[in-house]
């Protein structure tokens, strides 16, 4: 087990971020983009616990919020895939190119 | 007597205050009050002349500003060079006041005339008072804002207005040469006092350089007041104004303001060898010059113009060859002749109403005091015995030739003789023949100007016989004892002259009459046989040697050019890189706004790449605290 | 010691507001009745505080100090705290620039009477631009002397835009902006300044700027830094003065502003410019200055003469004046760069010199316009005739405007030209050929205006009414007074000018 170093956990982390993060910025279907924070989310899940085992003091905390992050992404998945229907349902689309409410 | 000196240009001041207030009540009885107060300035300068005459002085200063340690000082001097400056320009002032009544009768702005003459006055008697060269030099401005305005009085004239410019413009490039010379002084001498720089040249705390180089720029602003070569263009077209100004400021005091200048500063100019040279060579150079230009003029005014420009010049010559009590001695004598001449052209003009000369002819039977006085003025300003042009013009040619500069004097005499010639030929062309009308002019029904005008003329004419003898060889020199008591060092102006050269002086005059005689009375020789002989340079006599042209085609249009220029800097440079600058904003803001597209995905790329480009900055810096 | 006069002196204006809120927007001539009063109110109370200035007083008077704000910073050395205090206090500099400012005010709003429309807005913008101007010349440190600063910018923005001629809109833009740019400036400036040295007093900076080297080595404050500071220095005030290449919203605000405006404009506005110089300039970095002072006076001589060139050529006569006002203010820039007694007294002269002639001018150009619509040269012509009055004040305005001995205008281009021949006499040499230019566009300007044959349309026009007389003869008469008698000024400023000259070591 402790043959695998922290760098590696926090490469994997830094991957699945970039990965997650070119998704979130490039893709233009929304859902992809609601996968691809998830991606984050995740990447962030790894480091929370690498470094809960690895860092200074060892403990439970980066676990616990590993746990939270969890619950939280859940959530957040479930209100933005709502959102998405609701909004697929007034404009029949779901690509994200189109949604540029802002600027008006 | 002395004490109260400082009371003589209040006068003149007060009659310009009273008469700028009261314009409106008093109408034409302002003429009174002016020839009053001017009356009183001219019996206090008498007084104070003679008290000086007997061996007085005065000098009292009082601090004006602070300069850092430094006092700037203001008060009044009399020495016997101005106390005699005094007397000239109170009296030549108080005789214009009495004669402008007359002249002026009926013009709407009357009570300003006056009031303008007052302002006139009391800046040339202040510049007279001056004990140091910036009171001087202020007192000098103001001359020439009198000038000005005074030239300028036919406002509504394109000709008046046009000259009063070109009179303040002018005069000002020659003051600016005053103004530097004067600061430059400052600051080598460390005063304005004219007791005190002569004292730092004496003690040859100057170096030599500084001396010339002060002196010339003194001299420019004399060459711009006295109409001197590169600056005389101004003096002939300031005709314009009426002629009682012509004859009280462009002939006997403020164009003698340069002479008097170079008078005053007299121990700097002694002090440079090169700066009295090069005064003398304007001044020659003046003299032939103007003389020449006087030859073909049509107007009656601008032939005087240009005989005082000549006139002026004379006086610089002498001054340049060490002849200081000459050139004091004809700037006295030429005031009151030069005056007289003026005021009687200007009755000449009342009467007939034109300047043209061409237009007149056969006046002497009809003015019966103006012809004489006229022929007065023309004996004395040609140079003929026993007049007072003569001795004041003999010195000079005395003086010069003493000095050495054998070209100067033979320039001289050369305009000696076209004096002569000039004078005569208006003289004969205005007061002989038979009249000339025209239907501008009414020379058939002219009457004699009222006793107002003739009387000052009058004066003058007597003072222009007998002015010549307070400094002769044979009754004595009574000028130049008295002015060696001023400060000027007279001990080497002694010299033995040959003595046929007041017999070459009185020949070339004789001959100049005589030859404007048979011209334009006998005409046994043609009048436009140098026309004939030599077109082009008749012509170009007659067009005062093109210098107004000339002037036209460098300086004025150089500077409109340059004016020009820097408009088209403005507009196109500097307005161009403001526009340069705004463009740029707004295109820049243009992309800014070009992408807040709306989409949530660009504008995280933009997050991203701004966290990024911050921490590689920090990386690379290695941030705050490290 | 704490009187409360200053203070006063600074906000009476706002009296005037006070009382404008309580009349009626459409009540004309109470409006305007106000607006002249409360500047007379402020008049009066520069008067008080000036017979409670002892003239011959060298330091600081009437000073106030209170804490204002303070905050703590936390920093490796331990806990650090930044007082901002409200200093005011004032020298004889200070007041005779509050003394132009009150009166020059004052001339302004009964030159306001051609105001068409808004009154109550316009008067309490013109108090609130005054509160302003007295504050920026009573300040004591930097924070203040900014908030002041800026607080005239506001006010003058809308009485341009809204008030002005045509371009109006254009030309309070390119004020803001200009001046926007050169207020950045200088708050950048004062903000590190500030924590460099850990003040805002000017006395105090001075001090602080003055320490030997070594010991300001220690402050991060290297020769190069302070150099870099005066540069930014000039340049922010050289955008208010305003010098050479920075001009154009100048021009653009004296054609299009009304006349009222103008004169507070180029009478004050622009004079803060050079307080700005000499009180932070030359006060607190004059050794810097000394080593910049031929680039100073190479700008004072390129702005005399590209100024004067430039008016030359214009037609309207507010570009005339807009122009040769550039000009005018490189006479102050060279009397700055000569370092002396003289330079600088003459550069001070030419502060009070220029505001009352500017203001002067500005006003007959104003009564012109309202008779005729118009400041069109060619439109005018032989106005001697049938408005005496105004004809000769114009002329005279014009005399000292081209430094006629007797009038103030003299005095300063004297002493200015006097100072930098000591120094730099070539350069100053140069400079001369500016007085002849100046004969030369303002007789050309003024003589068009009063020479010359009349046209039919002027013989209507009336002279100058009794009311348009007041600020007219005012002026006319402070300029010859100050041109006869400068002593009177001149005993004003020495211990100020003695103190800053003093540091200059000149």
């Amino acid at each position: 087990m402790s043959s695998v170093p922290l760098t590696a956990y926090l490469m994997l982390a830094l991957i699945l971020f970039c990965i997650g993060l070119f998704g979130a910025l490039t893709k233009r279907n929304a859902v992809i983009v609601l996968i691809s924070i998830e991606l984050m989310l995740n990447a962030v899940n790894i480091n929370l616990v690498a470094f809960a085992k690895y860092s200074l003091f060892p403990g439970l905390k980066g676990q616990i919020f590993a746990l939270f992050t969890i619950t939280v992404a859940a959530a957040e998945a479930a209100v933005g895939l709502a959102i998405l229907i609701a909004l697929y349902r007034n404009r029949q689309t779901v690509n994200v190119d189109e949604m540029d409410t802002m600027k008006r | 007597m002395l004490q109260m000196s400082w009371l003589i240009p209040l006068f003149p001041l007060l009659s310009f205050i009273l008469l700028l207030l009261f314009r409106k009540s008093v109408k034409e009885s302002t003429a009174w009050i002016g020839v009053l107060l001017t009356w009183l300035s001219l019996v206090l300068s008498i007084g104070v002349f003679l008290a000086v005459w007997h061996g007085g002085g005065i000098k009292v200063e009082g601090t004006w500003f602070q300069l850092g340690k430094k006092m700037i000082t203001m008060g009044y001097e009399v020495n016997p060079l101005n106390a005699l400056m005094l007397v000239i320009v109170s009296l030549v002032s108080f005789l214009v006041h009495i004669y402008s009544k007359g002249y002026m009768h009926g013009d709407e702005r009357f009570p300003v005339f006056f009031a303008y003459l007052g302002l006139f006055s009391f800046a040339m008697l202040g510049l007279v008072l001056s004990p140091n060269l910036l009171q001087l030099y202020m007192f000098w401005e103001l001359v020439g804002l009198g000038s000005f305005l005074l030239i300028g009085f036919y406002y509504f004239k394109p000709e008046a207005k046009a000259a009063a410019k070109k009179a303040f413009i002018m005069t000002r490039i020659g003051d600016v040469g005053l103004f530097i010379g004067m600061v430059l002084l400052f600051w080598q001498a460390g005063s304005f006092e004219y007791d005190e720089i002569f004292a730092s040249i004496k003690n040859g705390e100057i170096a030599q350089n500084m001396l010339t180089l002060t002196a010339v720029c003194i001299f420019v602003g004399a060459v711009g007041k006295s109409g001197q070569l590169p600056l005389h263009t101004w003096l002939p077209d300031a005709m314009e104004g009426p002629t009682p100004v012509s004859a009280l400021i462009h002939a006997a005091t403020m164009v003698a303001a340069g002479v008097y200048l170079v008078a005053t500063m007299y121990p700097l100019f002694q002090a440079s060898h090169t700066a009295l040279t090069i005064v003398a060579v304007v001044g020659g150079v003046t003299a032939i010059f103007a003389a020449s230009v006087g030859l073909m003029q049509k107007d009656i005014k601008r032939v005087l113009a240009y005989s005082t420009v000549s006139q002026l010049g004379y006086m610089m010559l002498s001054l340049g060859a060490s002849g200081y009590v000459a050139g004091v001695f004809h700037l006295t004598t030429h005031a009151f002749f030069k005056a007289l001449l003026f005021l009687a052209a200007g009755s000449v003009i009342h009467a007939v109403h034109t300047q043209n000369i061409e237009e007149m002819g056969g006046l002497w039977k009809k003015l019966k005091l103006t012809g004489p006085l006229f022929l007065i003025g023309a004996l004395a300003i040609s140079g003929v015995p026993l007049l007072s042009g003569f001795f004041s013009k003999d010195e000079i040619l005395a003086s010069t030739y003493a000095d050495g500069k054998y070209g100067l004097f033979w320039l001289a005499v050369i305009a000696a003789f076209m004096t002569a010639f000039y004078m005569f030929r208006l003289f004969f062309l205005v007061f002989t023949g038979e009249p000339r009308s025209t239907e501008h002019s009414n020379v058939k029904n002219v009457h004699e100007s009222p006793s107002v005008m003739t009387f000052p003329m009058i004066v003058l004419g007597l003072l222009a016989i007998v002015a010549g003898y307070v400094n002769t060889s044979w009754f004595g020199t009574f000028l130049t004892d008295y002015l060696a008591q001023g400060p000027v060092d007279l001990s080497h102006a002694e010299h033995h002259t040959p003595v046929w050269i007041p017999f070459v002086a009185t020949g070339v005059a004789l001959l100049g009459i005589l030859l404007a005689y048979l011209i334009y009375q006998k005409k046994t020789i043609s009048r436009d046989w140098l026309t004939r002989v030599l077109p082009s340079l008749s012509d170009a006599v007659y067009n005062k040697w093109y210098v107004d042209e000339g002037y036209d085609q460098t300086v004025v249009k150089g500077t409109r050019g340059l004016s020009k220029l820097g408009v088209l800097f403005d507009r196109y440079v500097v307005e161009g890189l403001v526009s340069a600058v705004t463009a740029s904003v707004r295109s820049l803001s243009k992309f800014g706004s070009r992408m807040q597209d709306g989409q949530v995905q660009s504008y995280g790329t933009f997050a991203i790449f701004g966290i990024v480009l911050l921490l590689l900055i920090v990386a690379l810096t290695g941030g705050y605290f490290s | 010691m704490n009187t409360w006069l200053l203070t006063i002196l600074i906000f009476s204006p706002l009296l005037g507001v006070l009382v404008l809120l309580f009349i009626p927007s459409s009540d004309e001539k109470s409006i305007k009745t106000i607006g002249v009063l409360g500047t007379l109110f402020v008049l009066g109370t520069a008067l008080v505080t000036l017979s409670a200035f002892d003239i011959k007083g060298s330091d600081l008077q009437l000073t106030e100090t209170y804490r204002w704000i303070s905050y703590e910073v936390f920093q490796s050395k331990g806990e650090v705290s930044y007082p901002i205090l409200y200093e005011v206090g004032i020298n004889g500099l200070s007041m005779v620039l509050i003394l132009l400012t009150a009166v020059v005010s004052l001339l302004a709003a009964i030159a306001s009477f051609s105001i068409k429309q808004n009154w109550k807005s316009y008067f309490i913008l013109f108090f609130i631009l005054e509160v302003g101007m007295l504050g920026v010349f009573a300040s004591q440190n930097l924070f203040l002397f900014f908030i002041f600063f800026e607080l005239t910018l506001i006010p003058m923005f809308f009485l341009i835009g809204r008030w002005g001629y045509l371009e109006k809109e254009k030309a309070a833009y390119s004020f803001l902006i200009y001046n926007g740019i050169g207020s950045a400036i200088l708050l950048i400036v004062f903000v590190v300044l500030f924590m460099k040295t850990g003040t805002m007093n000017f006395d105090r900076l001075a001090e602080t700027l003055a320490l030997p080297q070594a010991q300001l080595d220690q402050m991060f404050i290297t020769k190069s830094f302070k150099m870099g500071m005066l540069i930014a220095l000039l340049i922010a005030f050289a955008v208010k003065l305003p010098v050479a290449p920075l001009h154009s919203w100048m021009v653009r605000v004296h054609v299009q502003a009304p006349p009222a405006i103008v004169m507070i404009h180029s009478g004050i506005l622009l004079k803060i410019g050079a307080y700005g110089l000499i009180r932070f300039g030359a006060g607190m970095f004059p050794k810097e200055f000394h080593s910049l002072a031929f680039v100073i006076g190479l700008f004072g001589v390129i702005n005399l003469l590209y100024g004067a060139f430039i008016a030359i050529n214009q037609t309207d006569f507010k570009r005339v004046l807009a122009y040769s006002s550039v000009s005018h203010m490189g006479i102050v820039l060279i009397g700055l760069a000569a370092l002396n007694d003289a330079g600088v007294t003459g550069a001070v002269f030419q502060v009070v010199s220029h505001g009352l002639i500017s203001a002067l001018l500005f006003f007959l150009v104003g009564a012109l316009y309202e008779r005729s619509g118009t400041s069109e040269l060619k439109a005018f012509g032989g106005l001697a005739k049938n408005m005496p009055i105004l004809a000769g004040v114009l002329l005279a305005g014009g005399l000292a405007s081209l430094g006629l001995p007797g009038m103030s205008g003299f005095i300063s281009e004297f002493m200015a030209f006097l100072g930098l021949f000591h120094k730099m006499p070539i350069l100053a040499a140069v400079g001369t050929l500016g007085l002849i230019l100046t004969a030369v566009y303002v007789l050309r300007a003024v003589m068009a205006i009063t020479f010359g044959s009349e046209n039919e349309q002027q013989s209507g026009y009336p002279d100058l009414s009794s009311a348009e007389r007041i600020p007219a003869f005012v002026l006319l008469t402070v300029i010859l007074f100050i041109g006869i008698y400068p002593a009177w000024l001149s005993d004003m400023l020495r211990p100020a000018l003695d103190a800053i000259l003093l540091g200059l070591g000149g």
